[in-house]
């Protein structure tokens, strides 16, 4: 899973020599042997590392602000987000939705790495829900819609339906 | 600016030792383990930081770490790595670790709950050859792995062994005195037991049983 989210990243940063990776451990932690130096470990260390390379800073945030906070939902999606349990899942979703009800992107208006390991992430859950649940978590869907259509990033997943009339009118704001 | 931290909780004793290591001047409120101040958040969590855009901080890293930029710190490449194993290998076997000393009674088991994290910081630290984490000189993931494993390390009855690097990395100087400032107003002098109440909140989590017992690397 992570060796793809990571292929699928440096096609969207449209790296052109695609890294060699392997895993350690039993959780599968990607490893990217790195010629200038030790090796890099873990998903998240590795796409700042690739985002550096790409010459594309903002997407790790353009002020010590935003920096922050697009690491914290990076950390949130290898922490909170990975293994959690049917029961987590909705307590994510909710938190999540209510996050986003006046934002865009994860970090506010600006399109950061943290949508793309969210969208990863986010993705399974979203593949399993009911109409009516993504109803229920609806700028959750909203921003999941947004990032799966955003141009050369869903690579390696499938899009997942979202019913966007019913989204946009069965709502007063 | 305004940081939020509740006694007892080891994730604020991190927050608090950067805020001194960094030097950045800051609000601090202490507020109840139940206080809800962020407000997206279903469960209460703790540190948080209110960001002068108004945005919160919820993650106690990500805190550190922003403390540690705004001094004109930034962190490296190794620095983020180390902060990723620390969230996503150390804490679960900590939690297991702490919930095991402080509510079961059973601190001698804690070692084995930590062999694999600590044995990793060994080879690193030994391998490395240098005084701290990064380098030369103090950095952030010094500040938040010192103050992750102070709790426990500082507990005379939780040996360290013979991870000799671990135990000259801990007891050096730079960190450690404005750490045990921190650690003295998180768990007010009663060491293990300051986090009672806190770890009574804490859900014990069946996977982070398994992992804390498997070798990490």
């Amino acid at each position: 899973m992570a060796l793809r989210e990571l292929s699928s990243l440096e096609k969207y940063l449209g790296l052109k020599k695609p890294n060699k990776y392997t895993t350690q451990g039993d959780k599968k932690v990607p490893v990217l042997q790195n010629n200038n130096g030790p090796p890099l470990v873990g998903l998240v260390t590795i796409g700042c590392h690739l985002v550096k390379e790409a010459k594309r800073p903002k997407l790790l945030g353009d002020s010590a602000e935003s920096r922050a906070v697009v690491q914290q939902w990076l950390e949130y999606r290898v922490t909170s987000l990975d293994g959690c349990s049917k029961e987590d899942n909705k307590t994510i979703l909710k938190d999540l939705n209510l996050y986003l009800q006046d934002k865009v992107y994860m970090a506010g208006s600006q399109f950061t790495l943290a949508d793309t390991f969210m969208y990863f992430g986010i993705h399974p859950l979203l593949v399993d829900l009911a109409i009516q649940e993504k109803e229920q978590y609806v700028n959750v869907t909203r921003w999941f819609d947004h990032i799966q259509h955003y141009p050369g990033l869903r690579h390696h997943l499938p899009p997942v339906a979202v019913l966007r009339n019913r989204i946009y009118t069965s709502k007063h704001h | 600016m305004k940081l939020f931290v509740s006694e007892g909780n080891p994730h604020c004793l991190k927050v608090l030792a950067a805020l001194e290591v960094s030097g950045v001047q800051c609000d601090v409120q202490y507020v109840n383990h139940e206080e809800r101040v962020v407000p997206f958040l279903s469960r209460p969590a703790l540190p948080a930081l209110i960001l002068p855009s108004g945005l919160h901080l919820f993650s106690s890293n990500a805190i550190c770490r922003y403390l540690f930029e705004i001094s004109g710190q930034d962190s490296s490449e190794l620095c983020n790595q180390w902060l990723e194993w620390e969230a996503t290998d150390l804490q679960p076997a900590l939690l297991q670790a702490l919930h095991m000393a402080v509510l079961q009674g059973k601190g001698s088991e804690v070692s084995k709950v930590l062999q694999g994290p600590l044995n990793y910081l060994e080879q690193s630290l030994s391998k490395g050859n240098t005084p701290y984490l990064t380098g030369e000189a103090v950095s952030v993931a010094d500040v938040v792995l010192w103050a992750a494993l102070y709790p426990v390390l500082s507990d005379s009855s939780l040996a360290l062994g013979e991870r000799t690097s671990v135990k000259a990395w801990f007891d050096r100087g730079a960190v450690m005195h404005s750490c045990q400032s921190a650690a003295q107003k998180v768990l007010q002098g009663k060491g293990l037991q300051g986090m009672k109440s806190y770890m009574q909140r804490q859900p014990a989590s069946q996977s982070s049983q398994c992992r804390g017992t498997q070798p990490c690397n």
